[in-house]
């Protein structure tokens, strides 16, 4: 960036150096008071200087609301970046992200992040923490798993998926009601009934555990060590509905398919508590006649239809 | 359409003139697909004259209609986002031509499923066209899928469909199955239509 940026435009509320082979952009972007959209796609930034230092005190800290840096080549997102708290539209399409760091949630501001086209396998829980995010991007990626806490994003609109390694999805993706777009194509998801016979017995702990939770065992944090505390407040309910029970670490995973009406099959992974449990989700195979399953599948069958009209559109 | 009538082709020096030669040609009892395919390949992208029309949504591509044709065909912009693409359609018995006016667009074409077909959908090409080239389909050449595969760069494509339809069916590709969509436009002669 040229020296003397900000003593020649001081106002400046929109900055693109597209295109211009820069490898860093330096202090002068530090005092440009004004500055909410900063467009730098492919360009050679990545490198260690990318982004000045003191980025965390600026007023662009504050100011900044549109940040693109797609078709650079960022191995990682820059740290100095998550200091950006008034970011609302990010992009890093088309970088080299092996992986999305936990403290994207400081951006509690964002409403846009495209990480279309990077190298990235997990996604951090974390993520789900970004409570005003309307779009994600994260296809053409090496992700094997979406964490079930992503379908707190409620504000999430458009979810873009497509061209990963997606066997199955969480079945709480069926809870993101504001959803419109969803994009899946290109993943190798499970066309067929699989059951995963590979169940660990639960460990004395486990059972123990289990106990205390279904029981509703009195327990104050002096009468257990730490450890034990904090693994009692981990405990997943079963999703069967008739279970009630709870599981920590010994579950079974169970891929079901959730039909919408018959034209479309959507693989969704369940952890039950033990191979006696049933899904909330009857599977063909499975005939029932009880109230609370039928109830439970019509929960089901009414995110569905909202859910084919997303997939199909 | 039938065999060319006229031998010279003409060539389009703005989107107004397009326009209008395509009125011209369309008037017609006889339309030949090379004609149109080579007019509309002729014309020269300037963004002055189309920017009006091209109106992008951040969820997804959209489609502008342009001109319809006193019924006898529909031209539209479509506006293709960062990684935005379309379903596996297909083209509702009509001629498709697809210009591209920016960027780039990535066209795969698929074989029609099997009647009883319950098996993944067959591809039969892909390829990837540059900015002011013309492609061209119906549906006895087969299905496609339209995709900007950019993530750093928008696409702008220009389509004429005739005769015009605003219902066809998009393709489960894992699947074959089909299913009856009807589609809509964001805008209208430039002008933003609310639904």
């Amino acid at each position: 960036l040229p020296a003397g940026l900000s003593q020649w435009f001081p106002a400046l509320e929109v900055l693109d150096v597209s295109g211009t082979g820069l490898t860093e952009m330096g202090t002068e972007l530090l005092s440009l008071p004004c500055l909410h959209t900063l467009l730098a796609k492919n360009n050679r930034l990545g490198g260690p200087g990318s982004l000045p230092k003191g980025l965390g005190q600026a007023p662009l800290a504050r100011s900044l609301r549109v940040l693109n840096l797609s078709g650079n080549r960022f191995s990682e997102v820059p740290p100095a970046l998550l200091q950006l708290r008034g970011l609302r539209s990010l992009s890093l399409g088309g970088n080299r992200l092996h992986g999305i760091p936990p403290d994207i949630q400081e951006l509690h501001s964002l409403e846009f992040l495209y990480l279309g086209g990077n190298f990235i396998t997990a996604i951090p829980p974390e993520l789900a923490k970004l409570p005003s995010l309307r779009y994600l991007v994260l296809c053409d990626n090496k992700i094997q798993s979406i964490p079930p806490q992503l379908a707190q994003l409620h504000s999430l609109r458009s979810l873009s998926l497509h061209n990963n390694l997606l066997t199955y999805l969480p079945r709480e993706i069926l809870n993101l009601v504001h959803l419109e777009e969803l994009s899946l194509r290109g993943n190798p998801l499970v066309v067929r009934f699989v059951r995963d016979l590979t169940y660990n017995p639960p460990s004395l702990q486990e059972l123990a555990g289990r106990t205390v939770k279904t029981r509703n065992v009195p327990y104050a944090p002096s009468d257990l060590p730490d450890s034990l505390v904090r693994y009692l407040s981990l405990a997943s309910n079963c999703p069967n509905p008739k279970c009630g029970g709870v599981y920590f670490d010994s579950c079974v995973r169970q891929i079901k398919f959730v039909d919408f009406c018959g034209k479309y099959r959507l693989p969704l992974m369940h952890y039950l508590c033990s191979p006696e449990c049933s899904s909330p989700f009857s599977s063909a195979s499975q005939s029932s006649t009880s109230q609370s399953e039928s109830d439970s599948e019509d929960e089901a069958s009414v995110a569905a239809h909202r859910m084919q009209k997303v997939l199909l559109g | 359409m039938e065999q060319p009538v006229q031998t010279e082709t003409s060539k389009a020096r703005s989107l107004e003139e397009l326009v209008r030669i395509l009125h011209q040609i369309f008037d017609e009892d006889k339309v030949s697909v090379d004609e149109v395919q080579a007019l509309m390949e002729s014309y020269e992208s300037n963004p002055e004259e189309w920017l009006q029309y091209a109106k992008f949504d951040q969820y997804r591509y959209t489609r502008n209609l342009v001109d319809n044709g006193n019924g006898k065909f529909n031209l539209m912009i479509l506006c293709w986002g960062e990684g935005h693409g379309s379903s596996i359609h297909d083209h509702t018995d009509s001629h498709c031509f697809m210009k591209i006016l920016q960027g780039n667009l990535k066209e795969t074409l698929f074989e029609w499923p099997e009647k009883k077909g319950n098996g993944e959908m067959t591809k039969k090409s892909e390829r990837v066209l540059r900015e002011n080239q013309c492609a061209y389909i119906n549906d006895s050449i087969g299905l496609h899928r339209v995709e900007n595969i950019s993530h750093t760069e928008p696409a702008v494509s220009l389509h004429l469909y005739s005769p015009p339809f605003d219902t066809c069916n998009t393709f489960d590709q894992r699947t074959g199955h089909k299913h009856k969509v009807t589609m809509t436009f964001y805008s209208q002669f430039g002008e933003r239509t609310v639904c």
